[in-house]
């Protein structure tokens, strides 16, 4: 689905990280490493088709912090946004599930300005959901929700994305557990090899290894 | 405290003040005549002022009005198409590092000395603040978007028409906001430079009389009117950031 072939994450006058990685399909994984080590970058350079990537669909959807939600459209023009951008029919009977999956169906008529960040997060997967991504890049996803809405919105991307590749960059190893396959810890010198999520033994197990990598 | 309250408030003070200076200073009337003295002016010179006022007041609605279009207009041609705005950018600069003042007798010499001439000069004033302010709301927008919009695969035109534009909306009556309060330059320089009529001329006029307070009356209009057509734009600005955040 993805493969990526000793790409150099360095920028500017930064040294960072050359990496190479590959992801099959249906594959989830978790990219952990502290602030400025490229995460983000690494996932700007897939999507702006860096030579260094290949990617085998071009049904590709990213999701960040900051979920491009157009404020002064409703909850369900916001998940249908990208047939109108490609001047296509809009689906209603896929927006109308994807409200019932999400949880969206009484805001579906809101104004996203009037929603709260757990439902910008759940419409921005609607949005993916209604691309029919195969390859899903999630920058901090979680990082501006609070805890409970956290576990909420891991919880619907575990159910919703089964069988999507996804690559998840963050800083924080509770976001990807209980639901991601494999995780790496990325560093201004090097990408770690994949390990099995579910290989530490607990959510701490991952922290001490994360904290480990950034000694 | 609301706006309009904050309005009369400022406004009486700065009235008192006015009148306090004129009341323990011996500045003879046709150099500064008092407040009393100005508004009696206003009221008997009524319907000597009422026409000029209108004709100013239509060169300022009008001039921002169709300044606001060409400068929209403008932001959008120099977002899509870049090798214009790098030919087009030092001209704009040009446009507005070249005084009004210096430009106004060749527009009177062009569009002569009627209503035209006064209009192309507010829309000169008024046309680069709003383009500069929508370019600014094109530029801002946020890279999160860019990406997740990419992945869409959009057609570029539709994503101008259905994201970039509406988003560029508060930008835009930003720069609409600022060009209002300088709208009002546009016409009077024009009015001043050759006209039989407006606020512009009629200071002129009561100047060359020593009619200082008729002057003072049609600056006290022409203040009124900025404020009105500032307050409008500020208004409508408001409404709209209800919808679309700046």
């Amino acid at each position: 689905m993805l493969k990526i072939n000793q790409l150099n994450l360095s920028y500017s006058d930064k040294n960072l990280a050359t990496v190479s990685l590959s992801i099959k399909q249906g594959e989830q994984l978790a990219l952990f490493g502290r602030s400025g080590v490229g995460k983000s970058t690494l996932l700007k350079r897939i999507l702006n088709g860096d030579p260094a990537v290949t990617v085998v669909t071009n049904r590709l959807a990213y999701i960040s912090q900051d979920p491009a939600i157009l404020p002064w459209q409703s909850a369900e023009s916001n998940i249908s946004i990208g047939s109108k951008l490609r001047n296509e029919p809009i689906d209603e009977m896929k927006v109308n599930r994807l409200l019932l999956d999400l949880e969206l169906e009484t805001i579906r008529k809101k104004t996203a300005l009037t929603l709260s960040g757990g439902q910008r997060a759940r419409i921005a997967i609607a949005q993916a959901l209604y691309e029919n991504a195969e390859l899903i890049l999630l920058d901090e996803p979680f990082s501006g929700l609070d805890r409970v809405t956290q576990i909420t919105t891991k919880n619907l991307c575990k159910n919703l994305l089964k069988g999507t590749s996804v690559v998840l960059v963050t800083h924080d190893p509770n976001h990807a557990l209980g639901w991601i396959d494999y995780c790496a810890f990325l560093d201004e010198s090097e990408l770690s090899s994949y390990r099995r999520v579910n290989e530490f033994s607990n959510d701490g197990a991952l922290i001490k290894a994360l904290k480990k990598n950034h000694e | 405290m609301n706006n309009p309250i904050r309005i009369i408030l400022v406004g009486s003070s700065c009235f008192f003040l006015w009148w306090l200076v004129v009341l323990f200073t011996d500045v003879p009337h046709f150099i500064l005549p008092g407040p009393d003295r100005v508004i009696l002016v206003l009221i008997k010179k009524f319907q000597l002022i009422l026409p000029h006022a209108l004709i100013t007041g239509a060169e300022i609605i009008a001039g921002l009005g169709l300044g606001s279009i060409i400068g929209f207009i403008l932001a959008c041609t120099l977002q899509q198409f870049k090798t214009i705005h790098k030919y087009a950018m030092p001209i704009l600069i040009v446009s507005q590092a070249l005084p009004v003042f210096a430009l106004a007798p060749i527009l009177m010499l062009w569009l002569g000395y009627g209503f035209a001439s006064k209009l192309a000069m507010t829309t000169l004033i008024v046309f680069f603040p709003v383009t500069a302010s929508t370019l600014a709301g094109f530029r801002n927008f946020p890279e999160s978007w860019e990406l997740t919009f990419k992945a869409m695969r959009p057609i570029k035109r539709r994503l101008f028409w259905h994201i970039e534009f509406p988003r560029s909306i508060p930008y835009t009556l930003a720069g609409i906001r600022i060009a209002a309060s300088v709208a009002p330059i546009g016409a009077i320089v024009g009015e001043w430079v050759g006209s039989s009529t407006g606020l512009g001329y009629l200071m002129l006029y009561a100047n060359g009389r020593g009619q200082t307070d008729l002057m003072f009356a049609a600056l006290l209009i022409l203040a009124f009117e900025a404020l009105l057509v500032w307050g409008c734009v500020n208004r409508l600005t408001q409404k709209v950031s209800r919808y679309i955040p700046h």
